[in-house]
């Protein structure tokens, strides 16, 4: 309690230093919370987006990975193969589907394009889906545009999109905001972005299940069954996605943690400064009778208060931080794609006290070790 | 009790053993004491032993009934805590802290609680008649002003033995005279105290002064007045 005291006491006796040393603390913290965030935020995205999508085993070529477009590689005999066995299984539709991705990284500039079979409609692939303006279904030659796309490339229901040289279609919906992915997809009728790709084939296989049905058992039965297909589980992505992140939250770490490893230097340097130029007050406190754990104590205390006060600050700045990369991404994809969990709060706490401790250690230690003597013949 | 038998201490210098005191035994009895002698006769180094601060090469040091000679560098320190009070010449207090703080600080060692140790700090200050200034930080107050802070704060614990190091060193004569007035004040009945100095007026104030000379105790001189 007094300790607290002295720790303040100290600390603002040199503002300047203890204020740059804090400020510093809280950028690295911040920097590494900002960089942690994105892995949160997809993580939340990813589980809500799960959680809102409908079919649950989509069927792709197997060694197509989980993040990029499928390509059409899935012939119309495969098609077939499933539909024999749906009934089985316990499938209740299939729903063959094409996916072209053209653009670029500018969301403005960028399309996803599904190519739905006819007598289905957005809803298969996201049941919530509404249509603002115009209908839902694009057969047979429209395209239902989602919320966020219509909007950044300005799609209002008749305007013409061109998808190839020759083929043409016409926006006949647009959805309703979502915040989802659906709301930068553009549904059009499988057969006009078959052609547009000059293949007969299929991208994937959507799989609507009968509710009691195992999923996971449904999926390994398939891939089983269906030579060359990966059948994989809304569950599975998950788990796939996840593993994915936590690579990513790795390497986001790795780099923050450069800067975590700066602010603990500079943590680890002025309290060694300040336990230099206290040298003599630490030879006062031992000949009134402090012991040597009350000395070390203090220093340490210094360290952490620092460390936790800067911690604090820098996920304080990390949440605004956050809040305005959202701005960003919500107006560009419709997504909040940083997230500050309290748990990324709580492990950033948790790194910051760990850095204090560390920076803390030496000087305590060597602050409680001075000879008395020599402390006191000290000025 | 103070007592010192077979004293020595020697200091290694490169390869030569500087010797800063040798054999000195002594049984301070209640009351003043003043250690005077040359600069390097040893005065420092006799204080640092018998408040151990740090070991003797050889000899023992009995301070409120514990073998300081025999003790660790924690158990020492716990033994200052409750049986000694020190003001050395300069920079005896801790300069981030009010006087108030200071005095308190020893109170706060030995776990006293917060109002306690401020009713007692303040009642210390005005003792040495400083409870005007008990928010001022040290280098607010004046030299003589610290001095007697550092009394107030050395008698917090009412130890029975007090330490001071030139401790009007640094001060003009008056002022001299009111710290040295306020450490008599308080070498009564059981209590000690152990004066070091170079000033042999100061001295004479004592009941005894005790003679070093290049490490050695030459002569113990009785006071008649007082
Ligand atoms: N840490 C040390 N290392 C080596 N020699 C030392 C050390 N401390 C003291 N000495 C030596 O021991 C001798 C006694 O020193 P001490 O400080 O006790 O003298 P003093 O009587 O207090 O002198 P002064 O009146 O100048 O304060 C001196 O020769 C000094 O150089
Ligand atoms: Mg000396």
């Amino acid at each position: 309690m007094e300790l607290l005291l002295l720790v303040w006491r100290n600390l603002t006796a040199r503002l300047t230093r203890s204020l740059f040393t804090w400020l510093g603390i809280a950028v690295a913290t911040a920097s590494m919370v900002l960089f942690l965030s994105f892995g949160e935020g997809l993580r939340q995205a990813l589980t809500a987006e799960m959680g809102n999508f409908g079919p649950q085993i989509r069927v792709v070529a197997e060694g197509t990975d989980a993040f990029s477009p499928p390509l059409p590689e899935l012939p119309p005999e495969m098609l077939d193969q499933i539909k024999a066995l749906a009934p089985d299984l316990g499938i209740l539709k299939v729903i063959p589907a094409v996916v072209m991705f053209r653009g670029g990284f500018d969301p403005a500039t960028s399309f996803l394009f599904y190519g739905l079979p006819e007598g289905s409609d957005p809803r298969d692939f996201y049941p919530p889906a509404q249509v603002a303006a115009g209908r839902l279904d694009p057969w047979p030659d429209g395209a239902v545009v989602g919320a966020k796309k219509a909007e950044l490339s300005r799609l209002d229901v008749g305007r013409p999109l061109r998808l190839s040289r020759d083929v043409t279609v016409k926006v006949v919906g647009v959805l309703e905001p979502a915040s989802s992915m659906v709301d930068n997809f553009i549904f059009v009728p499988l057969k006009t972005l078959q052609r547009v790709l000059g293949t007969e084939n299929y991208g994937v296989f959507l799989l609507l299940l009968d509710p009691n049905a195992d999923v996971d058992e449904v999926a390994r039965k398939l891939e089983a069954a269906v030579p060359g297909i990966d059948a994989q589980s809304t569950t599975e992505a998950l788990k796939f996605a996840e593993r994915a992140l936590r690579i990513g939250d790795l390497i986001r770490f790795g780099i923050s943690l450069v800067a975590l490893i700066v602010g603990g230097l500079l943590v680890a340097n002025t309290v060694m400064m300040s336990v230099f130029e206290r040298t003599r007050e630490f030879g006062v406190m031992r000949a009134i009778g402090a012991r040597r754990r009350f000395i070390f104590g203090l220093v340490l205390s210094e360290a952490l208060f620092l460390s936790l006060a800067g911690g604090l600050a820098g996920v304080l700045a990390g949440v605004a931080g956050s809040a305005v990369i959202n701005l960003y991404t919500q107006q560009a994809v419709g997504l909040a794609l940083s997230a500050v969990t309290p748990r990324l709060a709580l492990f950033s706490m948790a790194i910051a006290l760990v850095l204090g401790l560390s920076a803390g250690l030496l000087p305590a230690r060597s602050a409680s070790r001075i000879p008395v003597t020599e402390a006191l013949g000290r000025i | 009790m103070l007592r010192a038998a077979n004293l020595s201490k020697r200091y290694r210098q490169g390869t030569a053993l500087v010797t800063a005191l040798e054999g000195f035994s002594y049984d301070f009895p209640p009351g003043a004491t003043a250690v005077v002698g040359p600069s390097g006769s040893g005065k420092t180094t006799l204080l640092n032993l018998l408040a151990g601060f740090d070991l003797p090469s050889e000899g023992e040091v009995e301070l409120g009934g514990a073998r300081l000679d025999r003790l660790g560098e924690d158990e020492r320190a716990g033994v200052r805590l409750n049986h000694a009070g020190f003001v050395f010449q300069s920079w005896n207090l801790l300069p981030t802290l009010t006087a108030l703080e200071n005095v308190a600080f020893p109170l706060l060692l030995a776990g006293v609680s917060p109002q306690e140790r401020r009713a007692r700090a303040l009642g210390l200050l005005e003792q040495v008649g400083l409870a005007a200034r008990a928010d001022h930080r040290p280098n607010q107050l004046s030299g003589g002003e610290q001095q007697r802070v550092a009394i107030a704060r050395a008698l917090a614990l009412e130890p029975a033995v007090l330490f001071a190091d030139e401790p009007t060193g640094n001060l003009d004569s008056a002022s001299g005279h009111r710290v040295l007035d306020l450490l008599l004040e308080h070498a009564v009945g059981e209590r000690r105290l152990v004066l070091v100095t170079h000033d042999l007026e100061i001295a004479a104030r004592a009941e005894r002064v005790l003679h070093l000379r290049d490490g050695r105790l030459i002569k113990v001189e009785e006071a008649a007045a007082v």
